[in-house]
């Protein structure tokens, strides 16, 4: 049984880096911009997050800076398919990139060669009184570091936002009709703007994540697919918040399905285990991308002397 | 999801003259280049380098040695490929993500037979390691362009996701079915002497790869500009609903296209096994990925340039490793100053577009 209450814990942590890129994913895509440079903005944000901490000593700042960093690169896709009305797959791709280099770059500059890996302490775990007693659901729910809590409040408070508010409908209606939106003296470009830095924002907090509660220091491949799969997450989960959460635990599970796999001695070869997260997910795909209801003009941008749009 | 804004400007009302015409479409490249050389030059004095001399290290390394002229070469043929391999889906507005997995199980598949197969004499062999790299990469992307076509699974997601698959794919062949313990690094035992492909040219020379790379570079300008299929797949691009109206079945156009560029990602990885590796390599696929990408969006998804700015990246990704060893500064600035290039351009077509209203 405690190990039962382990793995659920184990799962939890596992599931906030998911949850808060493909709820970054959903915020902007709602409003119509859709990104698809979270692998990068996640390494940048990992790789910041690690560096910042490393130097100052502290995680907080280390969060702060890397969701700075992640909603400076939120804002410049934001503005490049508003204001430029660029091409949002490939700003998209461009500003994967350049988050790619940018992060392998400030880890080279700032830790450059070194015989023994840098640490930074990992974040600890905070337990919420009276809560974390409870037994098995107590360690697995309460007994968390702080952006667990912090994913938790913001999958409730994104849904209460964005379907029992006005503001929150208005900015779904963005992402809907941005034509229709726009007669009604929403702020389309503003709405815009602000959802996908704070998508931006949240991208670079679940790479700073990474290091500062997985490893304690930051590598190339950290990431590992995680910002493509909060993609895969986020239309899996139909763009709303509840589902994202139900989705994320999905994730997570082959997550720690793959994490075990190099440890556990199973008669199989780890290779088979470690793919299972991939193609699960390509497997859930077919599913979702049936009944999965999209945003109508996710990935599509808006001018509004256009006729056809 | 309708296919990206990439036709060549020369759309514009009014057909100015050929000069005008040829300015205005290199502008933007001209003041991309200069741009993001600036601000990487900036950056790179920040960090307390000489930029001078990174940015001379980057330019001369490719052509000072015959050493680096036949990197940039052997560099050019998978690059160029995989570029390719982009380009081709993207006319009809669909993004393989996939090239690296591509090429990864095609050479894979093409190390598999060079092992198993390895007595066969070089007529035989060659081909049928070629092929197999082929097959692997048309297998590899025939999934993606399956849920694609059939579920409607989105195949940016599928095919990158199937990049991880490969990863595994590779592990278990280097170090499980063709191990090689001696080789220090994860890797497969070498390929039969039938499967290696002669070398051009030299010491040091560049494989024979670089003629096929080229034949394919070319038969892509030629069927995209010159044939029927070419003609749909344009079509089905930039119009969709027009070209189904038209008869032409654009689903089916997006399925065989994005099946043609995994054919090419598993032509890369055959000719990295047979021309400069030797076996299959975990790591083998560098960050060609990112590369082709960025070649294929720079050329704008033209076949014409695409073989064009893949030398250029070439000689920059040589110079790169070449300019951490000599002036220290990492190699990752590369990947930013192509990153800048990129966006730096794509900025530029929307000042160009601004111009050219006010002055219409």
């Amino acid at each position: 049984m405690t190990e039962f209450a382990a793995l659920a814990q184990l799962t939890v942590v596992a599931m906030v880096p998911f949850l808060l890129a493909s709820l970054g994913t959903m915020l902007g895509g709602l409003a119509g911009v859709f990104s698809v440079s979270q692998e990068g903005v996640m390494l940048l944000g990992a790789s910041v997050g690690f560096l910042v901490s490393f130097s100052t000593g502290s995680n907080t700042v280390g969060i702060l800076v890397a969701a700075a960093v992640g909603g400076l690169f939120g804002l410049a896709l934001g503005w490049a398919t508003t204001v430029l009305r660029l091409d949002q797959f490939v700003i998209g791709l461009a500003l994967f990139f350049a988050a790619t280099g940018l992060a392998g770059l400030l880890f080279r500059v700032v830790i450059g060669q070194t015989g023994q890996t840098p640490l930074v302490d990992t974040l600890p775990r905070l337990d919420i009184p009276l809560l974390s007693d409870i037994p098995l659901l107590g360690t697995a729910l309460f007994s968390h570091n702080v952006l667990v809590y912090f994913a938790a409040l913001l999958a409730v408070g994104l849904y209460f936002f964005l379907y029992r508010t006005r503001a929150g409908l208005d900015l779904r209606s963005v992402g809907e009709n941005p034509k229709a939106a726009d007669s009604l003296g929403i702020p389309v470009v503003w709405t815009r703007l602000w959802t996908s830095t704070a998508g931006g924002a949240l991208m670079g907090i679940a790479g700073a994540y990474l290091p500062m509660v997985f490893t304690g220091t930051f590598t190339e491949g950290i990431v590992g697919g995680r910002g493509w799969l909060a993609i895969a997450l986020t239309f899996f989960g139909g763009w709303r918040p509840q589902y994202i959460v139900a989705g994320a635990l999905f994730f997570a599970t082959m997550d720690v399905v793959a994490l075990r796999a190099e440890v556990s001695n199973v008669d199989i070869p780890s290779q088979v285990l470690l793919v299972v997260p991939y193609v699960a997910t390509l497997l859930v795909m077919i599913f979702a991308f049936r009944w999965a209801r999209v945003p109508a003009f996710l990935g599509r941008n808006y001018d509004r002397e256009s006729r056809t749009a | 999801m309708s296919a990206p804004v990439l036709i060549e400007p020369d759309t514009a009302p009014a057909a100015p003259s050929r000069t005008v015409r040829l300015v205005r479409n290199l502008l933007p490249y001209i003041l991309a280049l200069v741009l993001a050389f600036v601000v990487a030059g900036i950056v790179i004095a920040v960090l307390g380098y000489d930029p001078v001399e990174a940015f001379r290290t980057i330019f001369s390394t490719s052509f000072r040695t015959g050493f680096g002229f036949t990197e940039t070469l052997t560099k050019w043929v998978p690059l160029t490929l995989l570029a390719l391999g982009f380009t081709i889906p993207l006319a009809v507005g669909k993004f393989n993500i996939g090239g690296e997995g591509q090429l990864i199980v095609g050479a894979t598949a093409a190390a598999g037979v060079g092992i198993v197969y390895a007595d066969l004499p070089a007529v035989v062999l060659m081909p049928l390691v070629l092929l197999a790299g082929v097959l692997a990469g048309v297998v590899w992307a025939g999934i993606a362009a399956f849920l694609m076509g059939r579920f409607g699974v989105n195949e940016i997601l599928s095919t990158v996701l199937l990049n991880f698959v490969s990863f595994q794919v590779l592990d278990y062949a280097a170090t499980e079915l063709w191990s090689d313990p001696a080789a220090g690094v994860a890797a497969t035992r070498g390929v039969g002497e039938g499967a290696e492909l002669p070398t051009l040219g030299g010491p040091p020379g560049v494989h024979a790869g670089i003629l096929l790379a080229g034949v394919v570079a070319l038969a892509t300008i030629v069927v995209t500009r010159r044939t029927a299929a070419g003609f749909e797949l344009r079509a089905a691009g930039t119009n969709p609903r027009a070209a189904a109206i038209n008869g032409i079945r654009v689903e089916r156009v997006a399925v065989i296209a994005l099946i043609v560029g995994g054919a090419l990602g598993g032509l890369a990885g055959a000719l990295e096994v047979a021309g400069v590796h030797g076996r299959a390599i975990e790591g083998m696929q560098s960050n060609f990925l990112l590369l082709g990408i960025i070649i294929g969006l720079i050329a704008r998804g033209s076949a014409l340039w695409v073989p064009v700015v893949a030398f250029g990246i070439a000689i920059l990704e040589v110079g790169a490793s070449s300019m951490q060893r000599t002036v220290g500064v990492p190699a990752e600035m590369v990947l930013i100053i192509e990153a800048l290039i990129l966006i730096f351009l794509l900025l530029s077509d929307v000042i160009a577009g601004r111009l050219a209203r006010r002055v219409a």
